[in-house]
């Protein structure tokens, strides 16, 4: 059938403009000074009268059913305003991923459960006075636990008659994809392009090797916070830390078993994402202690709560096998992924798959494989986190083409730069790995990837510096890698934005897309303020909240530029062409022969002027009267991967194994820069973040499975003093599908570190690590195991 | 949190904190910068006495003689324009290698050297500058080797009424090296080994080895097994490698999260033979 | 009991806990809502204050030990009319992404200048090594504040 006409039909593609005026210009963040002035609220700066603190008493075994909660003495105690148990709530499984529905992640959560999966699993809801007496409280309810043996690897939970995580009969998934509970195994994908046993045939040298990738948090500075109030009509108003406010919305009702119009969700100023604050986690409890007790409320996790019950990189071991001729022709390739989810499986399929589709892609090869498995263990649950398993899979994929190019001698550089995907190229990986479904061909349009590597082969002094380590007690080494993501996913993600225009000639830009402290609200208003013709700061962004703003999926597959910026050109163009109609009648000339410069209207030769104020007051106020303003909605048709060169040099210390990181260089193309200010900035936080986990981030459990180190003071994280020379660079492109050629730019950059440094590390002291964070301690050792060095 | 506490006293002199502290019907104890009091939990303490007040913040030198008051924050050390010489040049490495620069300023000499924890910078650097720490209580005053309060725990020979009110140290104005080295993840994570060397000599040999240790052992700690064999000897290379060799001898180290036991082992006496080098490569004549 | 604190220029007598911190007095009963917690056990920073000049965590700094004290949050040193070069430098150079550090990495830095107008690159790194960033990658906060030095530099040689 015809798509009806109601239903929109946007351009795929976005002409290149002559020129831009607003767009690729580093202009002022719109929330910029309300953010140095400390004006700008935060979830926890909404002072809520009469409000009550919220606190969940979490596990302390990985494994138990519970058999009994006691909360006669609890309830006691002075402040306490409620206590809950599943006895109190509804029993409805579902997922905490904030995905577009049905979502690909399993229903394996409960709002609570008579059993325990990790430590720090949710068992009881103390809503109290003060934090402190809800604390107190928590510490006074007795529990009964059956403590069940518990799984705490891969190995163990894919072993015959391994204790089974997810024993419930109600868990499910949502659409058909691979889920066998019963046997710990999540989610399971895999893929296979020509001829991979033919290809290794052909080679000349075929090297396989696993690397194993590490446990992580992505800790924002503020940790999740969720509000709770009940407005006149009743209603159930969140105010939520959250990237995927909509999600928030569904899934709150899903759980609560009430209506969505019941529930309206607001999204203040948030203190930063990377993917953890993709996940529903405190709202549903927030919502049903409001509703419970009628009073307003908030949840604020602790630091440790953030790290052991909030979201994780999922730890993965990537198994890599490639073929290669002496020429530098790669004849086959395979990816095994085994994935650790911890107690629930948020992400559990799309993380694994995207270690296939935003990495295989990138090297042309006919024969490809892809095999991909998920496992339940009793550990801390992983989510989205920035990379979204390419950081994982990044790290394999680009150790071992060095581990090839030194195995067939050639330069690494050359190596990657002869086999590197190129514009007018596809890879069959694009359609067979999608996200729960096949995913969308497409054909490459841009790719700066030659000048990515030309402007860091300089910058690090790849020619004068490779392979020369020294001799002395202090050796050199510089490492690169090369990487792709994606922007958005195609056909799956929407997003949609509303305009409105005022008397002044500004406008109100009403956005679905959730600005967690990119930028992305400027962003957009550049790209809005370029298609009408006006300034950026013209435009009055609000982002986000259910009952004001259309739908949006939210910030997170490094959409909102790409897809987000979309639908505001949609939304632009419409209201552009309705202020020349205006225009024109109010000129007495035709629509075509007008211009717009600077919120100004020019008719033919420029005679006749007319200011966006003007015409919206006619149109308010004289002849036929209506409101300039219109929506814009988007999806993609392509996942346009954004390319970036990543070189390390470092210094390691062969007497200790210390590393030091001495110089870190990323070229990155991501299209146009809508603001080149904000991509770099993305680009420098994103890398400083992977080089933290590449050297010292890592989670430590003890052999119950507790999170050793939940704090700052022992889970390290980058402070400013620590960072090595960065330099980062825009490698201009022009992406003919996204807005005004931009691409995603977000994501990539966290999954250099750890491959780029891997490979300088080898060509400091000549050992392979494969597993990370690259301590002190992991350098020593593997330099000692390989013999190369003389012990003091 | 400290959840029972509902007394906070402002005293002014030494003697009003000590009786304070010295309480029989409630439980008061002394707060110094406070970086570790705010975040124990403790519902036995019920009043804070805050030692601000009693204004120990002098830094004074006299006769190469160096005097730094309890309630100095060790971003004033850090930062000290007084402090110099081989002695006040390690006090001066160690206090910089604290933490952050707010907890810099809110840790005190005092508190770092008697909470000792496993990665404190300070007392490592005060075992090997031999400090005199001064301890009073009310008008009573007794001066004991910072090597007496490391025997066992601080709080083990300080009175729960007693307060450290200052530290003496020597400047080691000449013939003396020092070094100071701190292995940690990150700059202000906490150290997985400290060292801290003095070397002083007499007639071209060493008169005096010091090289304490923190991070890898209970309590900081002095190596005499090291001490004593460099007494008496050459600053020279092969000695430093021989001397460094016994670094384990006698002592235990601790394995945790941030490195293993077996590593802690196996680098220590590399970064002991560092240290001792560069103590000796800058000698004050 | 009473705390007695000039807060932002402003004398404030607040009835307080005793054994309440620096930070929740300076947000639920004095309204400095950009004082924030990310860790509450004084390693992130987001909380620091200017404490008689210093700079210092409020979430582990007990109110009761500031009676008397001068108290500086970011309130105290500009706004959207009148802001501090250093928030303006901010602003200018990207070195505010998602804001939540801002307040407490402004002040170290407002710290550092009192002390220090002309500090090189290490000195600003080491001024900032307390306040935790997961957002910048610190470099163009590095550079702001440098940048904020010079301009104060060059606007005290034109008043002379």
């Amino acid at each position: 059938m015809e798509k009806p006409a109601a239903i929109p039909e946007y351009p795929r593609t976005y002409p290149k403009p002559d020129k831009f005026d607003v767009v690729n210009h580093s202009r002022e963040k719109l929330d910029g000074m309300g953010l140095v002035t400390g004006t700008r609220k935060f979830v926890a700066d909404f002072d809520l009268p009469n409000m009550i603190h919220v606190k969940m008493l979490g596990s302390p075994h990985a494994h138990a059913r519970i058999i009994s909660i006691d909360t006669e003495e609890a309830m006691k105690m002075p402040g306490v305003v409620g206590i809950y148990t599943s006895k109190d709530v509804p029993r409805v499984a579902h997922t905490t991923a904030g995905q577009g529905y049905p979502e690909p992640s399993p229903y394996d959560t409960f709002m609570l459960d008579t059993k325990v999966r990790f430590i720090g699993d949710r068992v009881a809801i103390v809503a109290a006075e003060t934090p402190e007496a809800a604390i107190a409280a928590c510490r006074k309810i007795k529990v009964q636990y059956e403590v069940l043996p518990a799984v705490f690897s891969i190995e163990q939970a894919m072993a015959e008659g391994a204790p089974v995580i997810h024993d419930e009969s109600d868990c499910s998934v949502p659409i058909p994809i691979h889920f066998d509970p019963k046997r710990n195994h999540c989610a399971h994908m895999e893929t296979k392009v020509g001829d991979v046993e033919k290809g290794y045939k052909e080679a000349d040298v075929v090297l396989e090797k696993t690397y194993h990738s590490h446990y992580a948090q992505h800790c924002p500075i503020e940790p999740h916070t969720c509000a709770c109030y009940l407005d006149e009509d009743d209603r159930v108003v969140l105010i939520s830390s959250t990237q995927v406010p909509f999600h928030a919305r569904r899934i709150t009702a899903q759980v609560l078993q009430i209506p969505i119009k019941r529930i309206r969700v607001i999204k203040p100023r948030i203190g930063g994402g990377f993917g953890t604050k993709q996940e529903v986690l405190l709202e549903d409890v927030c919502a049903f202690v409001t509703m419970k007790t009628r009073r307003p409320c908030r949840w604020e996790l602790t630091r440790a709560e953030e790290f052991m019950s909030a979201r994780t990189r999922h730890p993965m071991s990537v198994t890599i096998k490639m073929g290669v001729k002496k020429n530098g022709k790669i004849t086959a390739m395979s990816m095994k992924v085994l994935s650790n989810t911890g107690a629930y499986g948020s992400h559990a399929l799309t993380v694994m798959s995207n270690c296939g589709s935003k990495v295989l892609p990138l090297y042309k090869c006919e024969n490809v494989e892809f095999i991909g498995d998920t496992y339940y263990t009793n550990l801390p649950v992983a989510g989205a986190y920035r990379g979204y398993g390419a950081t994982q899979a990044a790290f394999g994929a680009e150790a071992h083409m060095d581990e090839l190019a030194s195995a067939i001698k050639m330069d690494a550089l050359k190596f990657r730069a002869m086999n590197h995907i190129k514009v007018g190229e596809t890879s069959p990986i694009f359609q067979a790995l999608g996200e729960g479904r096949a995913g969308v061909s497409m054909v490459i349009q841009s790719c700066g990837l030659a000048e990515c590597i030309e402007i860091g082969r300089k910058e690090i002094g790849w020619n004068e510096k490779r392979g020369k380590p020294g001799t002395g007690i202090k050796r050199r080494g510089i490492g690169m890698c090369m990487l792709m993501q994606g922007s958005s996913i195609p056909e799956i993600d929407m997003g949609s934005v509303f305009i409105k225009m005022n008397e002044d000639g500004s406008f109100n830009m009403l956005l679905g897309a959730t600005d967690l402290g990119t930028g992305s609200d400027t962003i957009l208003a550049q790209i809005a303020a370029e298609t009408l013709g006006c300034d950026h700061s013209d435009m009055l962004v609000y982002s986000s909240d259910t009952d004001f703003t259309p739908f949006d999926t939210g910030a997170y597959a490094s959409s909102t530029t790409y897809l987000s910026g979309g639908a505001v050109i949609n939304a632009a163009t419409k209201v552009r062409e309705q202020i020349l109609a205006v225009a024109s009648m109010m000129l007495g000339e035709k629509p075509e022969q007008l211009t717009i410069e600077n919120k100004t209207i020019l008719g033919k030769n420029k005679k006749n002027k007319i200011t966006f104020s003007q015409i919206c007051k006619y149109a308010m106020y004289e002849v036929n009267q209506f409101q300039i303003g219109a929506i814009g909605s988007h999806v993609t048709h392509a996942s346009p991967p954004p390319f970036s060169a990543h070189f390390a040099e470092v210094e390691v210390d062969i007497e200790t194994g210390e590393l030091k990181v001495i110089k870190y260089v990323a070229a990155v193309d991501c299209g146009t820069a809508i603001n080149p200010q904000l991509a770099d900035g993305q680009t420098q936080g994103g890398l400083l973040n992977g080089i933290g986990y590449a050297t010292t981030e890592e989670y430590h459990f003890d052999k119950s499975g507790r999170m050793l180190n939940p704090s700052f003071k022992h889970y390290k994280i980058f402070g400013a003093n620590d960072i090595p020379e960065i330099k980062t660079f825009l490698v201009p492109t022009y992406e003919p599908t996204g807005p005004y050629g931009a691409k995603s730019v977000s994501e990539i950059c966290i999954n250099g570190a750890l491959p780029a440094i891997g490979n300088a590390i080898k060509d400091a002291v000549g050992v392979r690590i494969c597993e990370g964070p690259f301590t002190a301690e992991r350098i020593l050792k593997a330099i000692r195991e390989a013999g190369k060095i003389g012990k003091d | 949190m400290l959840a029972h506490v509902a007394r906070f006293y402002h005293p002014t002199t030494v003697e009003e904190a000590c009786s304070l502290l010295a309480a029989k019907d409630h439980k008061n104890v002394a707060l110094a910068g406070g970086t570790h009091l705010a975040v124990v939990e403790d519902s036995g303490i019920e009043g804070l006495v805050d030692l601000k007040g009693l204004k120990l913040t002098h830094q004074r030198r006299e006769n190469g003689r160096i005097t730094i008051g309890a309630m100095n924050p060790v971003e004033d050390l850090k930062t000290s324009t007084l402090l110099s010489g081989p002695g006040g040049n390690l006090l001066r490495l160690s206090a910089a290698a604290i933490g952050s620069t707010p907890l810099r300023h809110a840790i005190t000499v005092g508190g770092n050297l008697v909470a000792a924890f496993p990665w404190s910078d300070l007392p490592p650097a005060l075992l090997a500058l031999d400090t005199e720490v001064v301890l009073r209580r009310g008008k009573e005053e007794r001066v004991l080797p910072i090597g007496k309060l490391y025997e066992t725990r601080p709080t083990d020979v300080i009175k729960a009424d007693e307060l450290v009110t200052e530290i003496r140290v020597s400047e080691f104005a000449t013939s003396t090296g020092t070094a100071f080295q701190k292995v940690a993840r990150t700059k202000n994570d906490y150290a997985l080994i400290t060292v801290a060397v003095r070397l002083t000599l007499k007639d071209g040999l060493i008169s005096e080895a010091r090289v304490a240790l923190n991070g890898l052992t209970r309590r900081p700690c002095r190596i005499t097994s090291v001490e004593t064999f460099l007494t008496g000897k050459k600053c020279d290379k092969d000695i430093f490698r021989e001397a460094a060799k016994k670094a384990g001898d006698g002592i235990e180290l601790t394995s945790d999260f941030r490195a293993s036991r077996e590593y802690r082992e196996e680098v220590l006496p590399v970064y002991i033979r560092r240290c001792l080098e560069e103590a000796a490569a800058n000698v004050s004549k | 009991m009473k705390l007695n604190i000039t807060l932002n220029g402003a004398k404030k007598s607040l009835e307080i806990a005793p054994n309440a911190y620096l930070l929740d007095v300076l947000r639920d009963l004095a309204g400095m809502k950009s004082v924030k917690r990310g860790c509450g056990e004084g390693t992130c920073g987001a909380c620091a204050v200017l404490i008689d000049g210093r700079l210092r965590n409020s979430c582990i700094t007990f109110a009761a030990h500031c009676e008397g004290a001068t108290v500086l949050t970011v309130e105290g040193i500009g706004s959207h009319e009148h802001p501090h070069i250093l928030q303006k430098a901010f602003v200018n150079h990207g070195a505010t992404q998602c804001g939540y550090c801002n307040p407490g990495s402004l002040l170290a830095a407002k710290a550092l200048l009192d002390r220090n107008p002309d500090p090189t690159m290490d000195q600003v790194k080491e001024a900032l090594d307390g306040n935790l960033c997961r957002c910048t990658g610190y470099v163009k906060r590095i550079d702001a504040v440098l940048d904020a030095a010079k301009e104060m530099k060059s606007s005290r040689e034109e008043k002379r």
